[in-house]
């Protein structure tokens, strides 16, 4: 394959963009890492650094009760320089990480499953954006470029979360579960997209060959490789750590459970700092269910679209799953041009974009009013999180109902462009 | 969006109403109209419509003789005025329709107001010698209601309640009584006299009052009312009717259906004409008419509310001094107790200060003595002098330590030395600590000799005392502006590494005090200095605090923002709220007490004024007292209000109050940029058709989109688009690359104004004045070139870049409201004309457009960032190089960021207002 001269200079001016700020600005990277917007305490770097510290003197890196990120990362960031000295290191390994992520999407993009599936063809599929495009949205969005250089750990989810699709958009179902079995081992919840992403799979592999397997076998087996590769990477955990009760209870246990409430941009902190300790299992259960919930709905909804499932399942994740971080706002952020054919038939973008941007520059100022001046509270920092979850409510449900009217402008084509009125 | 096509089935029939409401007389209208706008007019609180008409029989003289006319008109409330109306409306209906307009004027205006009033003035004042005002509608009801009642009296005599026959007349007394007895407030007698001269009217004692018919008649026809006046209702209404001819309300079944929506599509513009009928019912027609016009919606509307923003913020900030929207201080955390304790500092403690004095002015140079007699002062902090306050500090038995620090800002170097000590608290535990501040010079460069030896009295005292549960700091700085920050940065060990660390520390400070006492005769009164850097201010408490010390316990006035004739009325409380916020906006350190406020330490600076007979013992009691009401504290001053605006030193508003000002001057910027947006995406069908492909644009950045695949693209999904949907693509890349390269841009001269040496600083003003003329035509020049070359539908670029540049604009003033409320509402004012000004149309005759052009951009350039700082520069007497040089030195020492404000908010948004303006050239 021959370079496509394009994405070689979006990939370098993205690499370089990301030098130039740590050159510039040294300062930056440990500012951002302190950020709660962008560090949350399953995937800040300066936590992450502290399980490395015990790590690398034999001491179970979750003793303390600061660490609660997947084992594996160990080994992986003690071969790295120690980031002390310089940031520069780690932030070009995240770097890299990023340019994989975005090569991902070009692949994504390339395969054009966005716009025409196996039952599906979407109406305006000419309109779309090129792969290096859409590279380029997603290296030069800045939630990605802080995300980048905050150095969070949720870069190995996203990545994961990434290749699980390229793969099976690409029809290398194999591949994509493994992927997938890597996101899930870091941060669980992507384990519930393996509904959408086997039927995607599924899809791919019925419109390469005529003789498609049936859809319950193809379902297992997939659900098999997923779990076996769960568990493999659960094996190698254990080899490091050798403790797997505590394995578990430190990183899974944390995440179901939601101990710890540090500030985030998400809605569940505020929730658990306000509620009686006697509801909170209750209400535990209810917020996970509810995160659940869409995947039946969606995908059943959705079934001619599986790669949109995933997409507006990862938007749901980034408003509704208990640790989100501006990394989560930036992967659906980055599919979301995949989806450029539906641009013209959403609503309400600029007002979505305006309650993002607000959200942005009030959440810093607020946080700073409440933590530093101290002439503000909790309640100014938790409104505009509630701002910023609305803005990414609204362009959600702005995409999934362009999708669904796309859809329903296929059924009916006599309707094109006629307003429709729900009664 | 979906209008519904069918309303639920109500009561009564509402085109019944509705046409009743049509057929309403012109006089009737007229005072309906005149009720409702007094109402209106009652509901602010700056003048007050109830005192200035009401009957009162005290107030009447010949100077208040409208009070006759106007007590009709006018109504306590929302539940009075509407009672009323509705009461009144079919009463006056039916006389205007039986007398004709003229008369029902004639008659109202004149006998039937001011009969009842002079009857009610003569028995409550002549009688009953009371004096209640009355106002309302009301006796128009019961005169009218007692005159309708003569007539059925002379029709049906009576109607028989049982066996009983009741006169028909007295009904209007039954109501009346009822209504004094259910209503609270009502004027018996008022009404009585309302009744009593409708009896007359009734039984036509009153007709004298009626103009003859002959000069209605020739009235009427002169002028030709009746075809001019709409509703008008004729003398003559045997020849016309009961209702004359109503000439310019046609029937309503004739007026122009409003089109189907799809249709509406179609014909844009230019359907507003007939929505000129002001009838009330046509109210809700003339709303879906506004829907399905989107040349009103788009194109007038955002300008009349962005402007309606503009006036109501300035206007809310004016109605701040007033009584009803600010409120007294007081001193909310009770642990402060202020001037609860007697303060001890006095006699024999007087000696020690003189004792200090003379110890240190003898290590002063000689040239400190003798200009002494001219009165210019000065002596810089020698080495000596710190060996000397150390000496004394240590022979009092405090821990002294030292720090040097050196800090280098726009080429001068300010380096010098902090000597400091710490009394330790006899009942603490170090965890906490208060600081006494007393630099060598003030923040006026003035020698503070006397502040200094006040400060080592000050501590020799309190080390006796073993009262103290938290431990007392006392720094000496060498001056006010560098000192005290190298200080407390090092104390919080986030200093440069210019900058000595501290050796000695106590605990989390709780609060700081800087004395200022630069002369050395008596003082009348103390001035309170209480800005931040960056606008941030102390807890109020503190201030109320020093406040009712000062005041309540020593006698000695307080004063603040440099007002020391403040006569507590609106003029001076509005010339107080406006010096500080422009020191809360302008954010640099109005004292050594600033650099404490970014670490959330509440300080501020005490300054004797004036000639009096305080002496420094009277200071220095305020000051103990002051120090031990901080050290009651339990915990960091926390319950009054960190955001204020000091109009008296007992008078302030809060946050909530004056924030909507700020927040509807960002509003409207908001609006605007909203509505350009909306706008662009409208857009009628036929010319949709005429959309040529545009080529790929040579200025945009790879990075933000790919050009040519995009653009052909683009073409057919215009194409398809026609028929797709009514709105269209917008063409991003260009405006927002634009956008986002002049906040770029504005970093430029961000870094130069923060990086020169002092000595430039006048010509790069200069320099930027010169590049604010140039660059805007310089970019409407290249605009114009690239969208003229490449698409033809530049007018929905130029709204396009307009949106973008008002969307950060207000974005960023809102949320700077919430930081710095008078930078933003400053800056916000300043950039009120980028809401309004735009590219005028092509379709603008050149021998118009060009000077038009020209105009625009001279006032523009008026506004522009430089210009304002030569103006305020000039008009303050400074030079622009101390200014700029001290806000290098903000920049640099104190952390002060409004200058990223002026170059990376306000400059990028003017510059793309002015390239927009300058496209007009072209």
């Amino acid at each position: 394959m021959s370079l496509d001269r394009r994405k070689v200079g979006v990939f370098a001016a993205a690499f370089l963009l990301r030098l130039l700020l740590i050159v510039l600005f040294p300062s930056l990277p440990d500012l951002l890492t302190g950020r709660v917007e962008v560090s949350t305490p399953v995937s800040s770097f300066k936590r992450l650094q502290e399980g490395l510290f015990l790590y690398t003197r034999n001491v179970s890196p979750y003793d303390g009760g600061v660490f609660h990120q997947a084992p594996l990362l160990l080994p992986i960031f003690a071969l790295l320089p120690s980031s002390r000295d310089s940031p520069l290191p780690s932030v070009i390994f995240y770097s890299l990480i990023d340019l994989l992520n975005a090569n991902a999407l070009i692949a994504i993009s390339d395969s054009g499953q966005a716009v025409s599936g196996r039952f599906y063809s979407a109406l305006r599929k000419h309109i779309r954006w090129d792969g290096f495009a859409i590279a380029a949205w997603f290296l030069f969005n800045p939630f990605t470029i802080a995300t980048c250089l905050g150095r969070s750990t949720m870069v190995f989810t996203t990545s994961g979360i990434l290749y699980a699709v390229s793969s099976a958009v690409s029809g290398n179902s194999f591949n994509a579960m493994l992927a997938l079995g890597w996101a899930s081992y870091l941060s669980i919840y992507p384990a519930l997209l393996f509904i959408p992403l086997v039927l995607l799979c599924y899809d791919v592999r019925a419109q390469r060959t005529k003789t498609a397997p049936g859809l319950a076998i193809f379902v297992v087996q997939h659900l098999a490789v997923l779990l076996l590769s769960v568990v493999g990477l659960l094996g190698m955990s254990i080899l490091i750590i050798g403790d797997f009760s505590q394995i578990i209870s430190a990183t899974y246990g944390f995440q179901l459970l939601v101990p710890d409430l540090t500030p985030n941009v998400g809605l569940w902190w505020y929730f658990f700092i306000e509620i009686f300790d006697s509801f909170r299992e209750f209400f535990l259960g209810v917020f996970w269910l509810h995160l659940t919930a869409y995947v039946g709905g969606l995908t059943v909804r959705l079934r001619r679209q599986p790669l949109f499932v995933c997409t507006a399942l990862l938007g749901i994740f980034a408003i509704f799953k208990p640790y989100p971080s501006i990394s989560d706002a930036s992967l659906f952020l980055g599919l979301l041009p995949l989806y450029r054919h539906l641009f013209p038939l959403m609503r309400y973008t600029f007002f979505a974009v305006s309650a993002l941007l607000y959200a942005t520059l009030l959440g810093p100022a607020f946080y700073h009013l409440w933590i530093y001046a101290g002439s503000g509270n909790a309640n100014f920092f938790y409104a505009i999180t509630l701002v910023w979850s609305l803005g990414l409510s609204i362009l959600l449900v702005d995409t999934i109902f362009a999708a669904l009217r796309d859809e329903w402008e296929l059924d009916n084509p006599q309707m094109r462009g006629k307003d429709v009125k729900q009664v | 969006m979906a209008t519904p096509t069918a309303l639920p089935p109500l009561p009564f029939n509402p085109s019944r109403a509705r046409s009743y409401l049509l057929r309403l007389p012109l006089f009737t209208r007229l005072v309906l109209l005149a009720t409702l706008v007094f109402w209106l007019l009652e509901l602010q609180t700056v003048w007050s419509v109830v005192q200035w008409g009401a009957l009162t029989p005290s107030e009447i003289n010949l100077g208040t003789m409208y009070r006759l006319n106007t007590y009709p008109l006018i109504h306590m409330g929302f539940f009075h005025f509407l009672l009323n109306v509705v009461a009144l409306t079919p009463l006056l209906e039916r006389f205007e329709a039986e007398h004709g307009t003229l008369t029902a004027v004639a008659l109202f205006i004149g006998p039937l107001s001011t009969l009842p009033a002079g009857l009610y003035l003569l028995i409550e004042k002549g009688i009953f010698n009371r004096n209640a005002s009355v106002v309302g509608a009301s006796v128009w009801v019961f005169l009218l209601l007692a005159s309708e009642a003569i007539r059925t009296f002379k029709s049906h005599p009576h109607f028989s309640l049982g066996s009983t026959k009741i006169p028909t007349w007295t009904s209007p007394l039954f109501v009346c009584a009822v209504v004094s007895a259910l209503v609270p407030n009502t004027s018996f007698l008022g009404h009585m006299c309302a009744i009593a001269v409708g009896y007359l009217l009734g039984l036509g004692y009153l007709k004298f009052f009626v103009p003859p018919e002959k000069i209605l008649r020739f009235l009427e026809g002169k002028l030709n009312l009746l075809g001019r006046l709409p509703h008008y209702v004729s003398v003559d209404q045997k020849t016309f009717g009961r209702y004359g001819v109503l000439p310019t309300s046609a029937p309503v079944g004739d007026r122009p259906l409003p089109p189907p929506r799809s249709v509406v599509h179609l014909q844009i513009i230019n359907n507003i004409n007939w929505v000129e009928d002001t009838d009330l019912m046509a109210l809700k027609s003339a709303i879906r008419n506004l829907r399905s016009n989107p040349q009103f919606l788009f194109a007038r509307l955002p300008y009349i509310l962005s402007f309606i923003c503009i006036v109501a913020g300035v206007v809310w900030l004016a109605l701040l001094p007033l009584d009803d929207y600010s409120r007294r201080t007081y001193i909310s955390e009770n642990a402060l107790l202020p001037g609860q304790v007697h303060a001890y500092f006095s006699g024999s403690e007087q000696h020690v200060f003189r004792g200090y004095k003379k110890e240190i002015e003898s290590l002063l140079p000689a040239s400190y003595h003798e200009v002494q007699e001219s009165g210019v002062r000065d002596a810089e902090f020698t080495p000596v002098v710190s060996d000397k306050i150390q000496s004394i500090l240590r022979a009092a038995g405090l821990k002294v330590a030292t720090q040097n620090y050196e800090y280098s800002s726009s080429g001068i170097t300010h380096q010098g030395q902090n000597v400091y000590a710490i009394i330790n608290a006899p009942r603490g535990d170090a965890t906490e600590a208060i600081v006494l501040v007393a630099a060598w010079k003030t923040a006026d460069g003035e020698l503070n000799l006397n502040g200094v030896t006040l400060a080592l009295t000050l501590a020799r005292y309190f080390k006796r005392w073993s009262l103290w549960s938290k431990d007392i700091i006392f720094v000496f700085p060498p001056d006010s502006k560098s000192g005290t920050q190298a200080w407390i940065d090092a104390y919080h060990d986030m200093q440069p590494a210019s900058i000595q660390p501290l050796p000695l520390k106590s605990g989390a400070l709780q609060g700081g005090l800087v004395i200022e006492y630069p002369f050395d005769h008596r003082f009348e009164s103390i001035h309170i200095v209480y800005d931040g850097v960056n606008g941030q201010l102390p807890n109020l408490d503190l201030f109320n605090t020093a406040v009712a010390i000062a005041g309540g316990q020593m006698g000695i006035g307080a004063s603040l923002q440099e007002m020391w004739d403040h006569k507590n009325d609106y003029r001076a409380r509005l010339e107080t709220i406006l010096r500080g916020m422009l020191k809360q906006g302008l954010g640099y350190a109005t004292g050594a007490h600033s650099s404490f406020m970014p670490y959330h330490i509440d300080a501020i600076t005490l300054q004797p004024k004036g000639e009096g007979w305080q002496d420094e013992m009277a200071l220095g009691r305020t000051i103990e007292s002051l120090c031990r009401s901080l050290n009651n504290l339990l915990e960091h001053l926390h319950q009054s209000f960190f955001f204020y605006l000091l109009m008296h030193t007992n008078r302030f508003v809060s946050i909530g109050t004056y924030l909507p000002s700020a927040m509807l001057v960002a509003g409207n910027f908001t609006i605007m940029a909203i509505a350009l947006w909306m706008r662009t995406g409208y857009r009628p069908r036929a010319t949709a058709a005429v959309k040529p492909g545009e080529k790929s644009n040579d200025e945009t950045p790879s990075d933000e989109k790919p050009s040519d695949e995009k653009s052909e693209v683009e073409q057919k999904s215009q194409t398809e688009a026609k028929d797709a949907t009514s709105t269209t693509e917008r063409q991003l890349a260009l405006p927002l690359s634009l956008v986002v390269g002049l906040h770029l841009l504005g970093l430029i001269p961000l870094y130069t104004f923060n990086n020169l040496s002092y000595k430039y600083y006048t010509p790069a003003t200069y320099a930027y004045i010169l590049a604010d003329i140039l660059l805007p035509i310089f970019l409407s020049a290249l605009l114009t070139r690239h969208t003229s070359t490449s698409t033809k539908t530049n007018p929905h670029q130029h709204h396009l870049i307009k949106s973008f540049s008002l969307l950060p604009l207000g974005l960023f003033l809102s949320t700077l409201a919430t930081l710095n409320f008078s930078l933003s509402f400053i800056i916000g004012l300043l950039c009120t004309p980028l809401t309004f000004i735009h590219r005028i149309p092509k379709t603008t005759p050149a021998p118009l457009r060009y000077p038009l052009t020209l105009a625009g951009l001279i006032l523009l350039n008026l506004l522009s960032p430089p210009v304002v700082l030569l103006a305020t520069c000039a008009y303050t007497g400074t030079s622009v190089e101390t200014v700029l040089t001290q806000a290098a030195f903000g920049w640099d020492v104190w952390g002060m960021w409004t200058q990223v404000v002026v170059w990376c908010v306000w400059w990028p948004a003017w510059l793309s207002g002015g390239a927009l303006l300058g496209c007009s050239f072209f």
